[in-house]
């Protein structure tokens, strides 16, 4: 694993341009992801997860759109490039797999016809080298290749979510970017989903941006973790530490939102309120509403992103050491 | 069996069984949603009925709900088999008794309407004493009840947030002075923050509105937050129930050890190359007999072929339907990495 970075994100921001005023959605987000890395993004719905993925794929359609910043993609800053020269780098350098495989697939097509769409789309492959690929992905994910001839709704769901995964490595990409793939699965089947794109990963060197609004899924399986807020970073680190010690008072409240199945049955409290309107994001911090451990400069001043230890930390009571 | 507990309960299910017809006129087959499940729910007490999807856990609650006919077995309230229930009265005050709150909170309330809505007409549909200013006080007491501002009563549903909407599917319930909730998956689409909000207005509920809930998730740890009793559904059967602390603490069944180990905990140590299933729970299409967990079962033996596992009381009040765990044997399928605690 070397520390150059496969994706740099730099100050990006994305609007979405309303008749009753912009939006943003994604507020200066930085991060980079190395080459084997695995990054998890958390947050819960409204915080600007999803939307930083899209704007991270140029996927975004209108409204939305990249208001400033960059995102570095292997030395190519991919906003402003034209579908061209994006197709060029999907799938074959970077991919992306969707929440719901039961949407992202196509209903009345053979798995083995849309991966061959796939490649065809994206290079120039001879046939009996798509029929050899995709019979290879697809026993990589543990599916039998007597598959490619089956429709997506002869799959199970647990089988349609590997197979999208199968479909992202067709090019064998530096970077899979996921979006909550294992969100509509069983707790077992999102175990083995879990460790199976952990293998993988570790077996082709590909590195994984993995979004998703459970904290404890990912917590054995990414190296870093970005928890998001309100369309901005709260924390990042590595992912042991800000499980072992949060710092941010809501990424604390998060770890303690979860009831656990060990140790001795505590009251846990959650987080009073609820997560900000991005059209009205509270002035100071914006955690300052729900926030235990709220001062008066939180409602006024709002913080940056501050190091400490080895993190990023948006907290003022933090920052100046009045919180420990 | 689970059915001949000593106290009858609130409710109490006896070989209750759900087939639907699938297929064509030419290849007729059979599913077996709910096959033969017997359990009970006492007063104030919180069940916890967990399983994969497919496992029929919602099949049971649309039952109660008598949404579904079951195909054969009962269903007894307060000591009263439901098919009795034959005037349009006694169904009224049963559903009322017996209020289901759904999962999906931005499906399940009319978005057109103002959110009283749904809470003055179940009033005005089950507790027909009330004049109209009752009606109002009243779901203005609910909405208090459950963590709402009776200012809300006037907000309509797209001005709510998804833990408000659940919460007025609690209000909505609490309205018609129930005695048992069918909550089916409550919190499974909230926010995490939020989830624990409406875990702990069931147990509020229940500790002093007195209201018993069936409480289907399969999310474990939230049932172990909440529930008293836990009962493990697969394909279609109970796998194994009992206290929930109890069932938790030592699984008996190989299934439950499964779901447990599967359950994401960043607490445990790092455990990533845990034995790890890749099974699917199958489908009960003409079942045939013998276990159903078999094929996923590494301790399955010959009897586990042929002959499907009834439950029975391994410990007082702890039901196992396992026929290596019958015969004592300690089942030890799938570690849940709970050995340090």
């Amino acid at each position: 694993m070397s520390d150059v970075p496969v994706l740099e994100v730099s100050g990006l921001s994305v609007d979405y341009i309303l008749d009753r005023g912009d939006v943003r959605a994604v507020d200066d987000v930085s991060f980079s992801v190395n080459r084997g890395e695995f990054l998890g993004i958390v947050g819960e719905s409204g915080c600007g997860k999803s939307t930083l993925l899209f704007a991270v794929a140029q996927l975004l359609a209108p409204p939305a759109s990249v208001v400033s910043g960059s995102v570095t993609f292997e030395g190519t800053n991919l906003i402003g490039l034209t579908d061209g020269q994006l197709s060029a780098i999907r799938w074959r350098d970077m991919s992306v797999v969707m929440q719901s495989a039961m949407n992202a697939l196509n209903p009345v097509k053979t798995i083995g016809a849309q991966f061959k769409d796939v490649m065809r789309a994206h290079g120039r492959v001879p046939k009996v080298e798509i029929a050899a690929r995709s019979a290879e992905v697809l026993r990589m994910v543990g599916i039998d290749p007597a598959h490619l001839r089956s429709y997506p709704h002869q799959l199970s769901g647990g089988m349609r979510q590997r197979s999208m995964i199968a479909m992202a490595m067709l090019f064998t990409p530096d970077l899979i970017i996921m979006d909550e793939p294992t969100s509509a699965l069983d707790v077992v089947a999102q175990r083995s989903l879990m460790v199976q794109i952990k293998e993988l990963q570790l077996a082709l060197g590909f590195a994984v941006i993995f979004v998703t609004h459970d904290m404890s899924l990912i917590s054995h399986f990414s190296d870093r973790l970005m928890v998001m807020y309100a369309g901005q970073v709260d924390e990042l680190g590595a992912t042991q530490r800000i499980f072992a010690a949060p710092q941010h008072p809501y990424t604390r409240g998060l770890l303690e939102a979860f009831p656990s199945i060990r140790g001795p049955r505590v009251p846990l409290k959650g987080i009073p309120g609820n997560p900000p309107d991005l059209a009205h994001v509270p002035a100071g911090c914006r955690f300052h509403p729900r926030c235990p451990h709220v001062a008066e400069r939180c409602t006024e001043v709002a913080p940056d992103l501050f190091p400490i230890d080895e993190a990023l930390v948006r907290c003022l009571r933090r920052q100046d050491g009045s919180l420990t | 069996m689970a059915a001949e507990l000593p106290d009858a309960g609130l409710l109490r299910v006896e070989h209750l069984t759900r087939h639907f017809k699938i297929g064509g006129a030419l290849s007729r087959r059979t599913l077996h949603a709910v096959d033969d499940v017997s359990f009970s729910i006492a007063g104030r007490e919180i069940v916890a009925l967990a399983g994969e999807s497919g496992s029929g856990k919602s099949t049971i609650a649309r039952l109660l709900a008598r949404i579904y006919r079951p195909t054969a077995g009962e269903m007894f309230f307060e000591g009263k088999p439901l098919s009795q229930l034959k005037s349009r009265r006694d169904q009224l005050r049963y559903s009322g008794l017996v209020p289901m709150v759904f999962q999906d909170p931005f499906s399940s309330i009319n978005p057109v309407f103002r959110v009283q809505h749904g809470v003055l007409r179940s009033l005005k549909l089950h507790r027909p004493s009330l004049s109209a200013a009752g009606r109002l006080d009243e779901a203005a007491r609910v909405f208090e009840v459950v963590g709402l501002t009776p200012d809300m009563l006037e907000r309509f549903p797209y001005e709510l947030s998804g833990g408000q909407r659940q919460r007025v599917g609690f209000a909505q319930a609490l309205a018609m002075r129930p005695k048992l909730i069918l909550a089916d998956e409550p919190v499974s689409m909230l926010d995490t923050s939020i989830r624990i909000g409406l875990l702990n207005l069931m147990a509020q509920l229940r500790d002093s509105e007195g209201v018993s809930v069936l409480y289907i998730t399969h999310d474990i740890a939230s049932a172990r937050y909440v529930a008293d009793k836990l009962i493990v559904m697969y394909a279609g059967q109970i796998a194994e129930t009992g206290p929930i602390e109890d069932v938790l603490a030592h699984p008996r069944h190989p299934y439950t050890q499964l779901l447990l180990s599967a359950v994401p905990d960043p607490r445990a140590p790092l455990a990533v190359a845990a034995e790890t299933d890749r099974g699917e729970p199958p489908k009960v299409i003409d079942p045939v007999p013998g276990c159903r967990f078999r094929w996923r079962c590494p301790l399955a033996i010959d009897t586990c072929e042929q002959v499907t596992p009834v439950l029975a009381e391994l410990v007082p009040g702890h039901d196992v339907a396992c026929h290596v765990a019958q015969t004592g044997a300690e089942v030890k399928a799938f570690s849940s990495g709970r050995g340090s605690s």
